[in-house]
């Protein structure tokens, strides 16, 4: 249940589900097998999901267009990758996923000054772009979407992630919807939330007719998470943009070590 | 863009109340259900009061999408509408695969 709550205050603060942090401890500390693990870890990523975004909900974060025409491929990804996940070892799947995370890591750190906010607020948004208010300046600034086909592609590869790993598939979409597709860093990190529930949704149901979860473990797990949650959605709303990419990038290069370690 | 921006913002808002209304059910569900089953008396209402809460909350984010879509069928945006169908599609594909393993194997 601690580890739990550590988890789903990362979580939040990132957008991500908690489960990168979740699954090594389940994994490798608890000794459960990684398909428990990984379903856990999902049931986690909902609880995370409605919680931040229920957080969040009201002070124009969330992108609910994009997110929804974003699903349309995670969740995609999540139902395909019960068949692709089956044919791929353990090995393989955790070698490919400490590449990832560590050029993630790297785009993550390369780009920690980049501003992806327009402060003239005459320009038009677009269907798809937004407004908001910028804590950090204190007006209100506009950004539009930019390479929506990566965005979408992005969404796909994190419902396969998410399904195949029991993470939210945040890891991979935050980064490359901040970076790549001008969205501001708060509104990656708040849509990718409220997406990660669908997209563990579009996979989990399988996973727990498979028997994969075990109703106690993710009971005590998910009670943590949403504690743990409520303080890192408090610390999120108040941290600098900045610090948040540069904790995301140690992140993700401790979970890329920490894979890398379990397989070599 | 803007035109809409108003109802837009009213969705979020209900989204939200969905929400931390399925993570409360779900939670109280989890938590009776783990006292029960920590203190090793009454293993069957644990094992229902457990599950029932998994149940829940898988189904507060499909719910969500189901709220969305009446919201943009209301709203009158087509495209959102076809979007919003698309995912409730998805999401149906996987209830059913698991509903015939749960079948299959009780």
């Amino acid at each position: 249940m601690a580890s739990g709550a550590i988890a789903g205050c990362l979580g939040a603060l990132l957008g991500l589900g908690g489960g990168v942090f979740l699954v090594p401890f389940l994994n490798a500390w608890f000794g459960l097998d990684f398909k428990t693990a990984a379903a856990i870890s999902l049931v986690t990523v909902i609880a995370t999901s409605s919680a931040v975004s229920a957080g969040t909900a009201g002070r124009n974060l969330i992108n609910l267009r994009l997110g929804m025409l974003l699903e349309v491929a995670s969740a995609a990804g999540g139902v395909a990758a019960g068949v692709t996940v089956a044919r791929l070892s353990d090995i393989t799947l955790e070698r490919g996923f400490a590449v990832v995370t560590a050029l993630i890591a790297v785009l993550m750190l390369t780009r920690l000054e980049r501003r992806n906010v327009i402060v003239d607020t005459t320009v038009d948004p677009g269907p798809l772009g937004g407004r908001l208010h910028d804590e950090e300046t204190g007006g209100e600034v506009v950004y539009r979407v930019r390479r929506l086909p990566v965005a979408l592609g992005t969404s796909f590869l994190a419902g396969n992630v998410s399904a195949a790993f029991g993470i939210g598939g945040g890891i991979l979409k935050v980064p490359v919807l901040n970076a790549w597709c001008g969205v501001p860093m708060r509104v990656s990190a708040a849509t990718s939330s409220l997406m990660i529930g669908v997209t563990a949704a579009a996979s989990l149901p399988i996973q727990y007719a498979n028997g994969y979860v075990n109703p106690p473990l993710a009971a005590a797990a998910v009670l943590g998470v949403l504690i743990g949650s409520r303080g890192g959605l408090w610390f999120g709303l108040r941290a600098r943009a900045k610090w948040l990419k540069l904790l995301m990038a140690m992140v993700l290069g401790l979970v890329s070590i920490i894979y890398l370690r379990k397989t070599l | 863009m803007n035109d809409d921006a108003p109802s837009l913002g009213r969705l979020e808002v209900r989204l939200g109340h969905l929400l931390v209304t399925g993570v409360i059910a779900s939670a109280i569900l989890l938590a009776i259900g783990l006292g029960f089953w920590l203190s090793g008396s009454h293993m069957t209402a644990a094992a229902w009061l457990l599950n029932a809460g998994l149940i829940v909350l898988m189904s507060t984010p499909i719910l969500r999408v189901l709220v969305s879509f009446a919201e943009y069928v209301a709203m009158k945006q087509w495209f959102f509408v076809g979007v919003t169908v698309l995912v409730l599609l998805e999401l149906t594909v996987t209830v059913l695969v698991a509903l015939h393993r749960l079948s299959a194997f009780p």
